[in-house]
């Protein structure tokens, strides 16, 4: 295993962004078109909780029943931890996440401007017209913030230049067997997405894929589904066991790398990238749709065992459970479910599982 | 089908059954003319409340027969039903049903089937009632038609989408999606009513095309406008309760709410809310009280407890407390004005675009502080229900808005709709007690 590209940690990317004029924008999970923010000088920064903060101000808005990536997000925004940024853009995954977003909007009213984005579930042409306006709707909101107002051929430029990027996160992730990096590293490295700017990012990208080796992985291959991989003592858990996660079906991960789109209108081309995205528990995709697309993954990975990692009440990946390890156990994949809140640590028990999955990879 | 296995399920669904259900309904008449009340703290039930039953049993006889007589489409609460009605699909409504099973207090035992086919205990209840039901065969209704058609509209919940979801893999029938964005401001943007109005076109096509036939424009105009007077009826019939003592209680109008959400197009539903008004009227002229000697008017937030109605109706009323108005009860009334009958397509899209639970958390308090208004209610009760997220996010800034900026006693009582594992009677007393000490200090 060889050490990962060095990567500049969260705060400092920030602050470095300010110190050249640049603003902020909190983004809440899933999916949020990263280039019309950039295009419009802000600096997305996704926030996927954090863990492992005091809960104190999200539980006086929110019932203990709603996910801990939400209550962490409210707590941490109510405690100050995002006093840097300058929006807050909240699109709509989930129930939960509408009633932050609306929460946020009616109630909590912080400072920075909150900003929503519905993402359609129905998956016709209408689907698609109606999200290239919603798009063209938020940066209609973004310019009145920024001041900015880019043309559609710069808008384009930002649009094709994230579609650059990701095809390089693609090709990380197609490579990830000939990687000489450990579950920690690639997932930093990988996850860096969801804050650097896209030059480090894409730097960084290829140092990686320059480390590619002639002899791949050749030892427990596991693919990991669900949220987000946090706690990040589960990788470390992994790597403890020499086990890798080959491939991922994660809503922060591979579940949102949508292939480029066509159209020379930026609007459009962002909505036909996101329609023609992977099957995803949010968009509301259908049962069978999940089940082909994770056996195909699994298949194409080499994958010999599949960690399906979940916050605890996430609803939309729960009702997905039944069906999916069903799926697998009839082609005779082993299977567990890992259930965490973001601020606990990662029990006994859970650890004593993955032993128990590893065990039955010959 | 035999032709003679076809007559005699025809002869069960359309003589025996109803004449049965008709005798059952003149005997609970009977017996309720001698009713002293439900509680010494409870006025009787409301006589046309064996009718409604009789509907509701009917409605289920029926769709026990339904399957190949005629096509059948299993709907959310919230979907436009109007040109499914004017197709002539029966309806189902899974999450009637699931009530149904909550106030039967079977609503466990099904739910620890869909648990155990791997469903986790932090999905909806009406789900899991639902997918145990489906898996099991059990349900207190006979038997649940399959459906030809599913119907998912997202205006109450993304829950439903997954649901319908599952229900589609299992039924294997085309499922209809419609999306109705979430309305976060106070008037949805024109490209959303767009959206929703291109779905609901596409969904009329795909119901023609199951149903093979096509929707004649005359006869949705007529499910509209029946629609929209029985939508009309119940929220006149809610209004009444403005009056002091309320006539009848939020927990009459749970039980009486059925019709509304499953039967709306129909001619016997106007029918019957008119009968119901009559007699709401009639209350109000004899000074007939829900809650007799009624000392305090609070509103529910929420869907009810339906297998704790009448506990916590009679600990309430005790108390001298009228729970005279509810939002959930509300949300099918507070749409008519949207509902054009010469402009089906149109209103149909605002009507199903604004739903309550479609709207941010700070419309719902604002329709609250009207409610407090309109109904000169004392105080609030918020349903924290552990299975309605989309409901109940956002109850805790409404509590401290209302107990702040109102002055109202709001409390928040944890609990769920239909899974009485997440209730203790214990707790729910002692926090409804707590709650009538409020009302009394600041009396």
């Amino acid at each position: 295993v060889a050490a990962g590209p060095e990567i500049a940690a969260r705060h400092e990317v920030m602050s470095r962004h300010r110190q050249q004029g640049g603003q902020i924008a909190a983004v809440l999970p899933v999916y949020a078109p990263r280039a019309l923010l950039r295009a419009y000088g802000f600096l997305p920064v996704e926030v996927w909780g954090p863990p492992g903060i005091p809960l104190a101000g999200g539980a006086s808005h929110l019932q203990p029943y709603v996910c801990s990536i939400v209550r962490n997000a409210l707590s941490f925004l109510l405690s100050g931890g995002l006093d840097a940024t300058d929006i807050v853009l909240v699109p709509h995954a989930c129930d939960s996440l509408q009633g932050l977003g609306s929460i946020l909007l009616d109630f909590v009213k912080p400072r920075q401007p909150v900003l929503t984005l519905y993402l359609p579930r129905h998956g016709g042409g209408s689907a698609g017209t109606y999200l290239a306006a919603e798009l063209q709707r938020l940066a209609g909101e973004l310019q009145a913030i920024s001041g900015r107002a880019p043309g559609p051929s710069e808008l384009l430029a930002h649009v094709t230049a994230e579609e650059e990027a990701d095809g390089l996160l693609a090709q990380l992730h197609s490579a990830r067997r000939a990687l000489p990096l450990g579950n920690v590293d690639f997932f930093r490295l990988t996850r860096s997405r969801e804050y650097l700017p896209l030059e480090p990012f894409m730097r960084s990208a290829r140092q990686a894929l320059a480390l590619h080796q002639e002899s791949p992985f050749g030892g427990k291959a596991l693919l990991i589904s669900g949220v987000v991989p946090e706690p990040m003592q589960l990788l470390q858990a992994l790597d403890e066991r020499g086990a890798r996660i080959v491939t991922d079906d994660l809503l922060c991960g591979l579940r949102r790398l949508c292939p480029p789109g066509r159209s020379r209108d930026p609007f459009v081309r962002l909505a036909e990238s996101w329609q023609s995205g992977p099957p995803d528990s949010t968009r509301g995709s259908s049962l069978e749709a999940r089940r082909e697309y994770l056996l195909r993954l699994v298949e194409t990975s080499g994958a010999q065992a599949v960690v399906f990692h979940l916050v605890k009440f996430c609803e939309p990946e729960l009702f997905y459970m039944p069906s999916l390890r069903k799926a697998l156990l009839e082609r005779g994949i082993p299977s567990v479910v890992i259930e965490v809140d973001l601020n606990d640590e990662l029990s006994q028990q859970s650890i004593t599982r993955l032993d128990a999955l590893l065990e039955m990879i010959p | 089908m035999k032709l003679s296995d076809a007559l005699a399920r025809l002869a069960y669904a359309q003589v025996v059954g109803p004449a049965a259900l008709r005798v059952v309904r003149v005997q609970s008449e009977w017996q309720a003319r001698g009713e002293v009340g439900r509680s010494p703290h409870l006025a009787s039930a409301l006589k046309v409340a064996p009718r409604c039953k009789e509907m509701i049993a009917r409605h289920w006889l029926e769709g026990r027969y339904a399957a190949g007589v005629r096509k059948v489409a299993w709907v959310t609460s919230g979907a436009p039903v109007e040109f499914l009605t004017a197709l002539g699909y029966f309806l189902v409504y899974p999450e009637n049903h699931a009530a149904i099973c909550g106030t039967a207090r079977v609503a466990v035992d099904l739910c620890q089937v869909a648990e155990a086919a791997g469903y986790s205990r932090d999905l909806c209840s009406y789900v899991r009632t639902d997918l145990g039901s489906l898996y099991s065969g059990r349900t207190p209704v006979g038997r649940l038609p399959r459906p030809d058609l599913l119907v998912a509209c997202t205006n109450i919940c993304q829950t439903v989408l997954f649901w319908y979801r599952v229900l589609a893999d299992h039924f294997r029938v085309p499922l209809v999606i419609v999306d109705t964005p979430f309305v976060y401001s106070e008037q949805a943007t024109d490209h959303a009513l767009q959206y929703a109005g291109a779905q609901i076109d596409e969904a009329i096509a795909v119901a023609e095309h199951v149903a093979g036939r096509t929707l004649r424009e005359r006869t949705y105009e007529a499910v509209a406008l029946r629609s929209r007077r029985a939508t009309e009826l119940w929220l006149e019939i809610m209004q009444q309760n403005g009056h002091i003592p309320a006539p009848i209680s939020a927990f009459d109008q749970f039980v009486l709410m059925a019709p509304i959400v499953e039967m709306r197009g129909q001619a016997q539903t106007i029918d019957f809310y008119a009968a119901m008004l009559d007699e709401v009227d009639a209350r109000i002229r004899t000074g007939v009280a829900a809650v007799p000697g009624e000392r305090f008017r609070v509103l529910w937030d929420n869907l009810p407890i339906w297998y704790r109605l009448r506990a916590v109706a009679e600990m309430l009323a005790e108390r001298g407390i009228a729970v005279v108005a509810s939002t959930y009860t509300n949300a099918w009334g507070e749409l008519a004005p949207y509902l054009d009958p010469e402009a089906p397509r149109e209103s149909m899209i605002r009507a199903y675009t604004y739903p309550i639970l479609n709207r941010g958390s700070g419309h719902k308090l604002r329709t609250m502080q009207r409610m407090i208004e309109d109904y000169h209610l004392d105080g609030v009760i918020l349903h924290s229900d552990r299975s309605c997220k989309p409901y109940s996010l956002g109850q805790m800034d409404q509590r401290d808005h209302l107990a702040g900026d109102l002055r109202r006693p709001a409390l928040l009582l944890e609990a769920d709709h239909n899974d009485s594992r997440c209730y203790t009677d214990e707790q729910a007393a002692n926090r409804l007690a707590a709650f009538a000490e409020m009302m009394e200090a600041r009396a």
